[in-house]
């Protein structure tokens, strides 16, 4: 019993993280119809420049979301100004296509000068507090509650401000956000902007958990994709409930499947995405925008 | 040609878009031999009943029956190979092939085994193709790509590719749509040949009211997804409930 | 017809054989081990490319993880025939290993290819890409049979004369199978599944077959190179095997020559094979990057590849692919959703 509530706690600090973490990718495509292949990528670079800070200055992964998250932010705009802009309202497979050979060119330009050798972050509170007979992982609860904010700030930021509303009006209707006098381009290049901060941010909080090498990002991709399918596009509570779930699913397998469970996570993300994509292609929760549904 | 053979029957077919009832209950009966139209103000829910009858969407409610072969779960390729064709309200043909290309892929593929299939077309199939592009007067096109032809000569091409197979019933939507008055003639022309030679059944859905009433023995009409009427033209033209349809109150 | 224009309507089929002839005249002008080798790895490019274009080309499913197949080949090949007591090894010949190679990546892409054939567009394409990225990782987890992360030892065999004939007769064979394809009936209901699916199933095509059994034939062939591939480089690991840059590789050379005509694919691969040759001299990094760059450019600025450039009718481009998911099909018309 003990067994299972820290697998489902820890599923949940997991799912947290995966909550913001697929945010940056499932925004893009609700916004703007691209599928962003060079998600991890960016996840990626993220975590890199984490642990470039953290070795340079001894600055803190979470202190120095502060400068990771602008410079993400001018990443994603010139992304979204120089490639992305190209591929929209064009065939998903374009996007798919070039997002790809991001994908692939950034790791790569990492590997050349990063070498492949995996990084570490640690930090000095890497330990674990025991609660109510729980083990609460201190880097991984911060992440979760950091994460929750991020989610409640961006909420906050689309339901409220008027830069927050256009880049919803831009999700629903293009052309009814240009007749009303919406930038689109600019919409989307912010878009672009705070979505790839946000990755960026997801990778520099993962720093201190995980090591860091140029190909991390593929699985990260993929988990995105599974966590867009269970929770619909481009909305806050899906990607929430659909990085819960995926996380439990993932802790859950790790705990009771003897011996090999901790290596599983990429294959169950799969299995999941699969099942998913073929039984129930609008997300879970009915009421969400169904995945076809954005072209 | 003997009308009691019933072809096709869809009892009580239904079929809800999102809560919405697109098709409600339609029964709906075409006999071999039979040219039976099928009308309906836009919206009406005439396509959405063809996509149900051609098993193209499958029906929440209802039945459909194929020379008496219950149809209601078959795949749309096994219903085509029974002997349903039809053609489309937006044009399918394959833009990137031939117009002969797209009879040829068009043709019967009942009983094919895979190995026969890894040959290219046989003679004779290609004969029929080219009797059938001769008799819809489409010869000179033949090797013109499907996407280089006008709008009607790729209704009469669409035609001709639901032709292909020897099918015993065809369902038309809209073959006069975008189509200019001649053309419109000679389609007519065909259909009335293609029923009195080869007793080719036809199901029609149309706008131009004058096309059925020369055309049509039986006219289906519907409206918000319900049958609201059937007869002969006639019967339907004077039909209060249809012209209230129609032009509204 | 007369015998000139049958003999025409086979001169693609001459004329490849006429090549395949030469090439295979050509180590008799002395041609060194390290110019057999490089030519049996533009073969290998060549075969990996044409299958590719059999599901991603004709289909127009554009398989994002096709190396998977690649990676079941070479491995099956590794675990049959690994001179290391490994679990499972029985200890084949190379001979006796290949078949199995092929008929092991056949049986998955059959498995696999059930769910996912279903899947339309770019969902098909991120399926495979997953189905791809999750292998290695059972593959690394099943180290009992597959050596996990340490990797397997074949048999160390150099033979670089054997491994020209033995690549020159796979790849003249499959381009040759492809021509074959390409003008049959069988063909015709691929180009016609690509152009519009629903279109082709109305008309009496069994799609769910077709697109099964090019998906399985493509695995088929891609498995014989990946279990060849193992022999020849004597040792595999989930690394080497399972890189992503072999699926993105099968995708350009296609996209360059010409997805869904015969030619363009080879001459994709002969292409991109001297490109990075003479670019960057094997320098695997720097290839890769060039490699996403190129990527980028060739869909951006040329869609429709070479051959499609220079007016091949049965070239298709990307943009043409996407065009039959706007046609009405059950899936979207039906708000159930049961794709």
């Amino acid at each position: 019993m003990d067994k299972l509530l820290q697998a489902l706690l820890n599923g949940l600090l997991l799912g947290g993280f995966y909550g913001v973490m697929v945010l940056g990718f499932s925004i893009i495509w609700g916004v703007m119809g691209v599928i962003n292949l060079a998600h991890g990528e960016f996840l990626m670079m993220g975590a890199y420049m984490a642990w470039a800070l953290f070795r340079a200055f001894g600055l803190d992964p979470f202190a120095s979301l502060v400068i990771v998250m602008p410079v993400m932010f001018i990443v994603g705009y010139l992304l979204q100004r120089l490639i992305l802009n190209r591929v929209i309202e064009r065939p998903h497979l374009m996007a798919l296509l070039v997002t790809f050979g991001i994908s692939i060119s950034i790791a790569n330009i990492y590997k050349v000068v990063y070498t492949a050798s995996p990084r570490n972050v640690p930090v000095s509170y890497n330990g674990s507090v025991e609660l109510f007979g729980l083990t609460f992982p201190i880097v991984k609860t911060l992440v979760f509650f950091v994460a929750l904010s991020m989610m409640f700030i961006l909420h906050l930021f689309l339901q409220r401000t008027r830069l927050g509303k256009s880049i919803r009006a831009a999700a629903q209707n293009k052309n009814a956000a240009r007749i009303v006098g919406i930038e689109i381009d600019r919409v989307y290049a912010i878009t672009a902007g705070i979505c790839i901060a946000l990755t960026g941010a997801a990778g520099a909080m993962l720093s201190p958990t995980q090591a860091i090498f140029p190909f991390m990002g593929a699985p990260f991709t993929l988990k995105a994709f599974t966590i867009t399918a269970l929770g619909g596009l481009g909305r806050i509570p899906g990607a929430l409930l659909g990085g819960i779930i995926l996380g439990m699913t993932e802790v859950l397998v790790a705990t009771f499947v003897p011996g090999i469970g901790t290596n599983l996570g990429v294959a169950v993300s799969f299995v999941l995405l699969v099942v998913m994509l073929i039984v129930r292609p609008q997300g879970l929760l009915s009421g969400l925008r169904p995945m076809e549904e954005v072209e | 040609m003997n009308h009691s053979v019933e072809l096709l029957r869809g009892e009580h077919v239904t079929k809800y878009f999102g809560g919405l009832a697109a098709v409600d209950g339609v029964d709906i009966v075409v006999r071999s031999g039979e040219i039976v139209g099928l009308i309906g103000p836009n919206g009406s829910g005439k396509t959405t009943l063809f996509n149900c009858l051609s098993r193209l969407l499958p029906i929440d409610n209802g039945r459909i029956v194929f020379k008496g072969h219950d149809i209601t779960n078959a795949r749309p390729y096994q219903v085509a190979r029974m002997g349903l064709s039809r053609t489309f309200q937006v044009i399918r043909v394959y833009r990137k092939m031939t117009v002969l290309e797209n009879m040829l892929i068009s043709r019967q593929w009942r009983g094919e085994t895979l190995w026969g299939m890894l040959k290219p077309s046989h003679p004779a199939t290609e004969r029929r193709a080219r009797e059938l592009l001769d008799f819809l007067k489409l010869s000179h096109l033949i090797d013109e790509y499907a996407g280089n032809l006008s709008g009607g000569q790729r209704r009469l091409l669409e035609i001709g590719m639901a032709l292909m197979p020897d099918p015993d019933l065809v369902l038309l939507d809209e073959a006069t749509s975008g189509v200019n008055p001649t053309l419109i003639e000679e389609i007519k022309d065909h259909i009335r040949e293609l029923n009195r030679e080869q007793g080719k059944a036809f199901l029609l859905i149309e706008h131009n009211i004058n096309f059925i009433a020369d055309l049509c023995e039986r006219v289906y009409v519907l409206n918000y997804g319900k049958l609201l009427a059937h007869g002969t033209p006639q019967e339907i033209m004077e039909n209060e409930a249809v012209i209230e349809a129609y032009f509204g109150a | 017809m007369n015998i000139w224009q049958r003999m025409a309507s086979w001169r693609g089929l001459i004329g490849w054989l006429i090549l395949v002839t030469l090439l295979a005249l050509y180590p008799y002008t002395g041609l060194s081990g390290s110019q057999l080798f490089t030519l049996s790895q533009v073969f290998v490019l060549v075969t990996l490319a044409s299958n590719w274009n059999l599901i991603g080309g004709m289909t127009g499913y554009v398989d994002f993880g096709h190396a998977v197949f690649f990676g079941i080949g070479a491995y099956t090949m590794g675990i049959l025939v690994t001179p290391v007591e490994m679990a499972f090894s029985p200890h084949l010949t190379f001979w006796q290993a290949l078949p199995f190679a092929g008929i092991t990546a056949a049986l998955f892409a059959l498995v696999i290819g059930l769910p996912t054939l279903r899947l339309k567009g770019p969902y098909f394409s991120i399926a495979m890409l997953g189905t791809f990225v999750a292998m290695r990782e059972i593959i690394r987890i099943a180290a009992p049979i597959t050596g996990g992360g340490k990797g397997l030892d074949l048999p160390p065999v150099l033979d670089r004369i054997s491994d020209y004939y033995f690549t020159l007769a796979l790849m003249g064979f499959v381009v040759a199978f492809i021509w074959w394809i390409r003008r049959s009936e069988f063909g015709a209901t691929l180009i016609a599944i690509r152009e519009d699916e629903v279109g082709a199933e109305m008309r009496g095509i069994n799609t769910t077959q077709h697109k099964i059994i090019a998906f399985v034939t493509a695995a088929f062939f891609t498995g014989l190179v990946g279990g060849f591939w193992a022999w020849q480089n004597t040792y595999i690991d989930p690394d080497v095997v399972f890189i992503e840059s072999r699926t993105v590789e099968m995708v350009m050379m296609s996209m360059l020559g010409g997805l869904g005509t015969v030619w363009g694919p080879p001459l994709g691969a002969v292409v991109l094979y001297f490109m990075r040759d003479i670019l960057w001299a094997n320098l695997l990094d720097y290839h890769l990057i060039s490699l996403g760059v190129l990527l980028i450019v060739l869909v951006l600025f040329m869609p429709e590849g070479i051959l499609g450039t220079l007016g091949d009718r049965s070239s298709t481009s990307l943009l043409h692919l996407w065009r039959r998911e706007r046609h009405p099909s059950p899936s979207n018309q039906d708000s159930g959703g049961n794709t």
